[in-house]
């Protein structure tokens, strides 16, 4: 190194002798943070195709919502079709397969009623569904909102929690028998009382996660910075809760038709004239040594209707979590 | 911390009697009450007044209302002024008479008491049923006439006659009888040939002798001066006391070569072969005595009831249920503790897959293939209550029961071990040279305890309340399907005693739940004054 290099470095140099050279100042560049692009919607597909299995599941999803909705308009099922021939009676597929020819109305074999095993089937799943459905629809609506507002307001958790704290007392198998049993069975009345206190669990569950966020530090940080509430809602919480209410919809969702089942089985749910997977169950299972063809399919059924809407769910929830994102 | 528990406690008796209150709202009132009629053949045949006659007492059954009959007035009136002879006096007659005539009912002395007695000092409603003639003047079929009042019970009158008269206790001088003078009214310490203790706590004037006994029968120490009075159950057990049904026990007669009381007494050395449990005996109201009680008992107390090999229902339900929960902590907190160790492995995916199997599936399938794998391949009785060997019967229930818990169990244990996992002070254990065993055993899974000890009361008290599917599917007689009875046959007293016991336990089993998390973990504290958690 020579000394006038030395003499250089130490002065004031310019620009142009140390190689640089001023290009301005754009506001707008500045913003911009150079990092791959992301998409919260896409990176969660992203996330949830990466597993080969999800297309298999989902394949099967959206088959069978597919074939609860067409299946019995095609074939529409008539529990009486055969109440006047009691020789078709409880009669195993084999013995109807011989008698009516193959067809897939009687590939399941048929009913203590003579009714057809698979159109039973495809009936029950279609009102089995869509009472999930409701049902998650009304409570997941209500309890999310009123959760996010109640985990916010401490006028509301002074009210809501002494009811909270009644009412989640009560079994909820009582509430429901009860109405049940004032409405008089049928559907609407089973979507009421599987509405009228659920969607409070979900409410208090959903409170307690918006707490959680609310006092994390980046939410408290935001809020220091002057960040106005709705922002703080729409941008620090909701975005890390989708995770939180995609699982909550994937156990609910099989939850309703558990308990249709549940409630069926015991001849409190839905009415006698309501084609139901549960009754059909129920009807079925004093002889399901001898008569195993009108009791094990609509189980099969029923488990596979609640698996596959279970691991959908589970997975989609995990893809939905932003840290399974990297 | 003792006020505390206080202010929870009475906080837990308002919410108590809240859904209490709420559920008879809705059992009582929100229901239409001529329901119970509409299965019932006997009203279906009944005609005219009879008919209507037949809805009152019905509906009194049920618990809707209380009646006050005519008749009954004029009974206890006329016993009053002549004893057991009353039936054959003239004016009892002609007052029982003045009903059939609807012109006059109104001017007999007899019936204005009886208006001035219902309608003036208690508001009850007087219903009067005049008789139904043919135009011949012949009675129709049915037309008798009737006089009444009627209660109708409102809710605060309702709830508030239920909780006040929920315990009742018994006293020496609960037996009405002039024979009994005073010295013989007494409870103290007498000995007791029939325990193992040899002593008792005698009562005399009391409904039943034995206050307090001891015997071989679990739980060992017995009382009859408590009793909760839960209502009368109506349609399934006709007009017994709900806890007597949940509580008498059934099963064959255990029968032994026992001593009446006198025998023992006088020294005689003959003994009979009987079943009679002399622990319950019940004071007989009977005018005299037969010559066979007058042999065999020293005193009244003669209504005995047997001892039978069976449990009661609760008795069953808990069995089954307590097994259960003990198998589903175990194996849940073992396997889900291996499924945290051996995290993304075979035994782990494994574990999540059956995990998802018993949450997904109805518990209806999983129970059957259970009930079907057992009988097929291991000939298992499926049906409990016709099994001859009742602990294999116990098999295929404990198992159903336990297979759902199990599986959510392990579900929190693993989540909370892997929580733990990344934890500090198990870096720091590591570090120490800490043998990966040693962190598991002691560190972590002391710590992912925390979360599972809360839960624990609850599930050994919702033993007690039976599991509906199981029972129902292997026939146990437990109380698990009471209340599905009830509400199919429109027992409401039951309906209401079940919800009373479902609440009692969900409260009692959460309470108990923090109390012992905050003996478990000494950082919790229940007490809000002392930090705490953010709100």
């Amino acid at each position: 190194m020579n000394n006038d290099q030395k003499k250089n470095y130490g002065g004031a140099a310019s620009n142009e002798e140390l190689g640089f050279r001023v290009i301005g100042n754009n506001a707008i560049q500045s913003e911009k943070i150079i990092a791959p692009r992301y998409s919260y919607w896409r990176s969660v597909f992203r996330v949830f195709f990466r597993k080969k299995i999800n297309y298999f599941l989902l394949a099967l999803f959206v088959l069978m919502i597919l074939s609860a909705i067409f299946v019995p308009i095609i074939c529409p099922f008539k529990a009486d079709e055969n109440v006047m021939h009691a020789e078709y009676f409880n009669k195993s597929p084999a013995y109807m397969i011989k008698h009516f020819g193959f067809s897939f109305k009687w590939l399941l074999g048929s009913g203590n009623a003579g009714q057809s095993i698979t159109y039973n089937i495809f009936a029950g799943a279609r009102i089995s569904l869509l009472l999930a459905v409701i049902c998650a629809a009304i409570n997941m609506t209500i309890g999310v909102i009123l959760g996010a507002v109640w985990g916010f307001s401490k006028k509301l958790d002074m009210i809501l929690i002494p009811i909270y704290n009644m009412i989640a007392n009560v079994p909820m198998l009582l509430i429901i028998t009860v109405l049940v049993y004032i409405l008089g069975a049928g559907f609407w009345s089973l979507v009421f009382a599987m509405c009228i206190t659920g969607w409070l669990g979900i409410a208090f569950f959903f409170r307690t996660q918006v707490m959680i966020i609310r006092d994390r530090e980046y939410s408290l940080a935001s809020k220091c910075l002057g960040t106005p509430v709705r922002r703080i809602v729409s941008k620090n919480i909701l975005p890390y809760l989708t995770s939180v209410i995609v699982t909550l919809l994937a156990t609910e969702l099989p939850g309703y038709i558990n308990y249709e089942a549940y409630l069926s089985f015991f001849g409190l749910g839905l009415g006698e004239k309501v084609p139901s997977l549960g009754r059909m169950i129920s009807v079925s299972q004093t002889a399901f040594l001898t008569f195993p063809w009108e009791f094990w399919p609509p189980v099969i059924f029923a488990s596979l209707l609640t698996i596959i809407l279970y691991l959908v769910g589970q997975n989609l929830a995990d893809a939905t979590d932003p840290k399974t994102h990297m | 911390m003792g006020k505390y528990l206080f202010k929870r406690i009475l906080f837990s008796i308002l919410s108590l009697i809240v859904v209490v209150g709420i559920v008879m709202i809705l059992v009582y009132t929100a229901i239409h009450r001529n329901v119970v009629l509409q299965t019932d053949d006997l009203w279906n045949k009944k005609k005219e007044n009879d008919r209507i006659m037949y809805e009152y007492t019905r509906y009194e059954d049920y618990g809707y209302l209380d009646l006050y009959d005519y008749g009954s007035f004029l009974k206890t009136k006329y016993y009053a002024i002549y004893g057991d002879d009353y039936s054959n006096q003239d004016d009892y007659k002609a007052d029982m008479n003045a009903i059939k005539n609807a012109d006059e009912v109104w001017n007999n002395a007899s019936v204005q008491e009886f208006v001035q007695k219902y309608k003036t000092d208690k508001n009850y409603n007087i219903k009067y049923l005049a008789p139904v003639n043919y135009q011949n003047g012949k009675q129709k079929p049915g037309g008798r006439a009737y006089l009444f009042a009627v209660d109708e019970k409102s809710v605060f009158s309702r709830l508030l006659n239920y909780f006040t008269h929920i315990v009742s206790f018994e006293t020496t001088n609960q037996v009405k009888d002039p024979n009994l003078t005073k010295d013989q009214r007494y409870v103290r310490f007498e000995k007791d040939p029939y325990s193992w203790a040899g002593f008792a706590l005698v009562g005399s004037g009391t409904q039943h002798k034995y206050l307090l006994y001891f015997d071989t029968r679990f739980p060992f120490i017995h009382q009859n001066w408590m009793h909760l009075r839960l209502g009368t159950s109506y349609t399934t057990n006709r007009g017994s006391e709900i806890m007597d049904v949940v509580m008498t026990p059934t099963g064959n007669l255990v029968k032994s070569y026992q001593q009446y009381p006198k025998w023992i007494q006088e020294g005689r050395t003959e003994t009979e072969y009987t079943a009679l449990d002399f622990h319950t005996a019940t004071y007989n109201k009977a005018e005299t005595l037969t010559a066979q009680e007058l042999d065999r008992y020293p005193d009244r107390y003669t209504t005995v009831s047997y001892k039978v090999s069976g449990l009661t229902p609760v008795g069953n339900s808990f069995v089954m249920g307590i097994i259960a929960t003990v198998i589903a902590y175990v194996f849940g907190i073992m396997l889900g503790i291996t499924q945290a160790r051996h995290k993304d492995k075979f035994f782990d995916h494994l574990g999540n897959a059956y995990i998802v199997f018993v949450t997904a599936v109805p518990s209806l399938a999983y129970i059957f293939i259970v009930a079907s794998i057992g009988t097929k391949f291991f000939h298992l009785p499926l049906k409990f209550a016709s099994a001859d060997n009742k602990i294999l019967a116990y098999i295929m229930p404990i198992i159903s029961l336990s297979l759902g818990s199990i599986g959510g169990e392990m579900k929190w244990v693993r989540r909370y071990m892997i929580d733990q996992m990344n934890s500090d002070y198990v870096k720091f254990a590591r570090a120490e040279g800490m043998s990966e065993r040693e962190i598991y055993n002691k560190h972590i899974s002391r710590n992912a305890m925390i979360y599972i000890v809360q839960g624990i009361p609850a599930s050994v008290l919702f033993a007690l309340t039976g599991a509906l599917l199981t029972e129902r599917v292997y026939a146990v007689p437990g109380v698990g399907g009471k209340m599905i009875d009830a509400l199919n046959s429109h027992d409401n007293a039951v309906i209401v005693a079940m919800t009373l016991i479902f609440t009692t336990i969900s409260i009692l089993g959460e309470i108990l739940g923090d109390l012992l998390l905050a003996k478990y973990d000494p950082r919790i504290s229940l007490s809000s004054s002392s930090g705490g958690g953010r709100k």
